[in-house]
């Protein structure tokens, strides 16, 4: 099967998918000018084909890429995503009311259409993997403990989280559905957390957006006013996805460590030495993005909150605690994400990343849980929290780049000295490569985007 | 900048223009308000749009540095590029712009919805820098090949060669490997003909069975992370052709190894003078194989003198001479004397006060390297405990039974272990350059060998001005191991077209092990004694130890010593019986050890 061929059926399915929901939630765009006009599928029609359209080159942009349902999986999603900036608030505009609209009011209007081009990604994805043979495990060869490991790691995700912000059902199916996308995990926890984390905003999409209202009768709730009430599901579910990510991978590495007799990695030194020394770095790479942080906080004026989370009220304290806790994050990054950046491009994408992911775990959830009130999930609270988003994506940012510059002064792996070596490093980035862009650019858009989006207020 | 950076970066700033005109036309010439306009900081006429295309080459171009083209497809690319360009809409928009503006920072929720039209254009400029760059520099490399960066088969343009892996050796080429850990013209590489690196200062434990040998040898190969390791020989070393030859082992082929820059680390060998049946009938303290010989050795003659009959023989197995009153025979001596007043509880029919320990010096006072006042307290010390002392005493010759001396004196004894003479490595010999009285190169301050080319030495086989003082640099460890650091870092300013910089070391301290746990040591002029030189002496060595995970075993080895006793196993080698062999027919002696008899009663 041709890869054009390929790309047409799976943008098909995928365009069927999401045109049929965006024409329950009457969110297609106008068809005015067609000559069928006032037949109702009209707009269906042209969504389809343009699904299809979009396909081709969605199967054009798959065919290098590693092969891998979930790989396949993400790298759709980034690709619905992006049309959506293209697509409903540039092209169709320009072409059907003649300006670009790219306000936030806009925005809000076209919200529908972005949950249905992530829709339309996913399916497309999910459609192109099993026509590439992506799915070729099943039958499994090697057993189906990997759905039991994934259905327990959704079942801690949820039990971490608690069960009234993500449903027990939920984090079983979702845990079962990240376990079918990597019935072997990629090495590396710090990306796992991360694939994780997206795949918990993807399931939020489905479920907070899309299932739970419709079993309740109350319709898709993909509007800009039903993703703001749906909002504070959010983070639990972003938190969800990366606890089940890091638990998926640790399960199937004690799996194998007990089980099996392949070894996880022939260039590991063993977790002593080279553990150590990624502690270490991560921890010196943790200051440097520490004072690129402070730096923020103190333009914006916050330290004193930093203080208030050990009690205390001066701003050196609260200067103090903000450094501690950028050594224990920087040490943290190290641990996960060692050996995974390979030039300044991958160190910035998995920090950013990283930056985002303690963006939702800290100042949204852990600091006013440590100080006794519930988690800040709801779009006012992110919204008034949006400055210290900017601060921790500059740490991320700081904080993977000088990490990067640290490996590569001590142990620059991706420098071959021989042929030998230069095999094995390729082999290594090949796989580091897989959906990493793709989650890295939907992490950072959506990280910016959804907040801004959401918060503005529906005139 | 080489060729592939260059061509990125060209390639995305011109991926950045396409991209930029593009999104600076949606922006501006599309009736969005002047606010999204503000947060280009330019005004939407023909000079704000120069300018904000020069930006946009400039980032596109930026973006080319940074994430550099793969081949591994234009979907990495163009990710890439909208991760990269919404950065920038932090940085540049949300950032900058306000701050040049005179306004704060437009980090609030309301002022980044104001700026939510930049955010789009910035997304799409970023996706379209990413995929143009992508298939611009595809297209390009498939217009003009690029030569294929395969790292083996590029000639080096540099190489350096180090000879001999002790502590000058190996310091040199850690530092090598640091400089040029990602500069591939450059390559080192260090020969060796044994594969650790030895701690000799503490070779005299290992011998006395204070100290295992695994805590005091560290692994190359594990040290050096790109430097090139050869476990040879060295046969010759010719500097007219700057090439070395050499042979993995006894019996394979001559190997040349070309170099343009020889380190020499050589290190001495035992200096026996001539005297007659010194080399064959004593022991040296120079490798792990010495030192476990002379404990098995030891160890072995208090076995033999516990069912010894002979009053003589057990005399002569149970006095242990030491030659050489420096500080390895001072710690010999010392350490001796506590391994076999430390297990003669096992040996029921040995007496107390059976066990000699002689210390035989050819100069007035022991230790002659460190202050009078330590040496005297060094020499009470070991008098107290025992340890008889012949001053002003030159040994003439040596057999299996005794040591004899050049006033006509001689002792009966078993065990001679010989510290008094070192000379340079004979390699150096045949070279045509100044040497010393002892056969040592002669070094300029540099550490450049004078009258060689392109050849340096440092540690025990140079002589090298001291800075400080007007005799040369004495040959221990932790000058060796400056030298090491600093013949590297030259011969890297050399190779770069500088002068090379004079080597400057004040001695830190000396230290001397006196057994017991107990050492004498000044530092910087401050003495210390007792345990607590004893712990500092082995503390410095620990930090000197290579690789975090060998420090941490041998220090939780050292601090379990502290609690128990030493090891009395007796590791001879001694011959299996095989199945030719019948009961009750005499089974091959082994070996014999240089005092000719042979170790452990065989069955």
């Amino acid at each position: 099967m041709s890869v054009w061929f390929r790309g047409a059926i799976a943008g098909l399915i995928g365009g069927l998918a999401s045109g049929l929901a965006l024409l329950h939630a009457g969110a297609l765009p106008q068809t005015g000018w067609l000559p069928l006009a006032d037949w109702e599928y009209s707009g269906l029609v042209l969504h389809v084909a343009g699904g299809a359209v979009l396909g081709l080159g969605f199967a054009l942009l798959m065919s290098r890429q590693r092969e891998g349902a979930g790989e396949t999986f993400f790298w759709g999603v980034t690709y619905g995503s992006l049309w959506w900036f293209i697509g409903p608030l540039t092209l169709i505009p320009l072409t059907l009311l003649g300006f670009i609209a790219w306000d936030v009011h806009s925005a809000q209007e076209a919200f529908p259409s972005f949950v249905g081009y992530l829709v339309y990604g996913a399916v497309a994805g999910l459609v192109l993997a099993a026509l590439r043979g992506d799915f070729r495990w099943f039958p499994a060869a090697f057993g189906y403990g990997f759905l039991v490991r994934g259905m327990l790691a959704g079942l801690t995700g949820v039990w971490l989280v608690g069960r009234e912000h993500v449903g027990l059902t939920i984090g079983i199916l979702g845990g079962l559905g990240l376990s079918v996308l990597y019935p072997r995990p990629l090495p590396g926890t710090g990306p796992g957390l991360i694939r994780g984390m997206v795949y918990g905003f993807f399931v939020w999409a489905i479920a907070a957006l899309t299932v739970t209202p419709l079993m309740d009768g109350r319709g898709l709730a993909w509007s800009a006013e039903g993703a703001q009430a749906a909002f504070t599901a959010l983070p639990a579910y972003l938190l969800f996805g990366a606890a089940a990510g890091v638990i998926y991978q640790w399960l199937d590495a004690l799996g194998r460590l007990l089980f099996s007799d392949t070894p996880a990695s022939e260039e590991d030194e063993g977790p002593g030495t080279e553990g150590l020394r990624a502690l270490g770095r991560g921890a010196l790479a943790g200051l440097a993005g520490g004072a690129l942080f402070t730096g923020v906080m103190v333009g914006l004026g916050s330290l004193e909150a930093a203080a208030g989370l050990i009690g205390s009220r001066s701003l050196v304290t609260g200067a103090v605690v903000q450094f501690v806790i950028a050594e224990l994050i920087g040490a943290s990054y190290g641990l996960l994400f060692r050996r995974q950046s390979y030039d300044i491009g991958s160190a910035l994408g998995w920090g950013l990343s990283y930056g985002f992911f303690w963006w939702v775990l800290g100042p949204l959830t852990l600091v006013p849980v440590l100080q006794g009130a519930p988690p800040q999930w709801t779009v006012a609270a992110a919204g008034q929290l949006f400055p210290s988003l900017i601060g921790l994506l500059a740490y991320g940012a700081g904080l993977g780049i000088v990490y990067h510059l640290l490996e590569a002064r001590h142990s620059p792996w991706w420098i071959p000295r021989t042929r030998i070596e230069a095999a094995r490093v390729s082999r290594h980035i090949d796989q580091l490569l897989t959906s990493a862009p793709a989650l890295w650019a939907l992490v950072i858009t959506i990280a910016l985007t959804l907040p801004i989006v959401l918060s503005g207020q529906p005139r | 900048m080489n060729g592939a950076l260059k061509r990125d970066v060209v390639a995305g700033a011109l991926a950045g223009l396409v991209a930029g005109t593009i999104s600076g036309w949606a922006i501006l010439a599309q009736g969005l308000t002047a606010t999204a306009a503000s947060f280009i900081g330019v005004a939407p006429s023909g000079g704000g749009f120069a300018v904000h295309l020069a930006v946009s080459a400039f980032i596109g171009g930026s973006f080319g540095a940074v994430f550099r083209y793969s081949p591994y497809g234009s979907a990495a690319s163009l990710t890439g590029g909208i991760l990269y360009g919404l950065l920038w809409w932090i940085i540049g928009s949300l950032t900058l712009i306000p701050l040049v503006q005179g306004r704060p920072p437009a980090w609030s929720i309301d002022a980044a919805g104001a700026a939510l039209p930049n955010l789009v254009a910035q997304l799409l400029y970023g996706a379209i820098t990413g995929g143009l760059f992508s298939v611009l520099v595809s297209q390009y490399l498939r217009r003009t090949p690029a030569p294929a960066a395969v790292p083996h088969d590029r000639e080096p343009l540099t190489r350096v060669v180090i000879l001999g892996g002790g502590f000058g050796g190996i310091s040199a080429a850690q530092r090598l490997d640091q400089i040029y850990a990602r500069d591939r013209s450059v390559e080192t590489t260090l020969i060796s003909h044994s594969n650790y690196l030895l701690f000799t200062p503490m070779l005299a434990e290992v011998a006395a069975s204070g100290l295992e040998a695994q805590h005091i040898s560290a692994p190359v190969r594990a040290a050096l992370a790109r430097v090139r390791f050869l476990k040879a020989d060295v046969e010759t070393i010719d500097p007219a052709a700057q090439v070395v030859r050499l042979r993995a082992s006894a019996g394979s082929a001559a190997e040349t190894v070309p170099y343009d820059h020889l380190i020499l680390a050589l290190g001495s060998v035992p200096n026996f003078y001539g005297l007659p049946g010194l080399e064959a009938h004593s022991f040296t303290l120079k490798t792990l194989a010495d030192a476990t010989a002379l404990r098995n050795h030891v160890i072995g003659m208090l076995e033999a003198a516990d069912g010894e009959p002979d009053p003589a023989q057990r005399r002569a197995q149970l006095t242990f001479v030491v030659a050489g009153g420096g500080f390895a025979g001072t710690e010999m001596v010392a350490e001796l004397s506590d391994l076999v007043r430390g297990i003669l509880r096992y040996y029921p029919n040995i007496g107390r006060d059976e066990p000699r320990f002689i210390l035989v010096h050819s100069g007035e006072r022991i230790l002659p390297e460190i202050s009078p006042q330590l040496a005297d307290y060094a020499l009470s010390k070991l008098t107290a405990r025992g340890i008889e002392f012949l001053l002003k005493t030159r040994v003439a010759g040596a057999t299996a039974e005794t040591v004899s001396f050049t006033d006509g004196g001689g002792i009966p004894t078993r065990t001679l272990v010989w510290t008094a003479g070192n000379q340079p490595h004979p390699l150096l010999g045949p070279l045509p350059c100044e040497k010393n009285r002892v056969g040592a190169v002669i070094d300029a301050p540099s550490l450049q060998v004078k009258g060689l080319a392109n050849v340096w030495a440092v540690g025990d086989c140079a002589e090298i001005p001291d800075a400080y003082t007007d005799r040369p640099c004495p040959p221990t460890a932790q000058h060796a191991l400056r030298q090491g650091t600093a013949v590297a870092d030259n011969v890297s300013v050399v190779l770069r077209g500088a002068a090379p910089v004079p080597f400057k070391f004040r001695t830190v301290g000396v230290l001397v092990a006196l057994g017991r746990r107990t050492a004498v040591a000044e530092i910087r002029g401050w003495k210390f004694s007792g345990f607590l030189a004893w712990f500092i002496w082995r503390t410095v060595y620990l930090a000197r130890l290579p690789g975090f995970e060998k420090k941490l075993r041998v220090a939780l080895d050292w601090t379990l010593d502290l609690f128990f006793p030493r090891d009395i196993v007796l590791m001879a080698p001694s011959a299996a019986p095989t199945l030719s062999q019948t009961i009750g027919a005499p089974v091959p002696a082994p070996t014999p050890s240089p005092v000719g008899e042979p170790v452990g009663d065989q069955p």
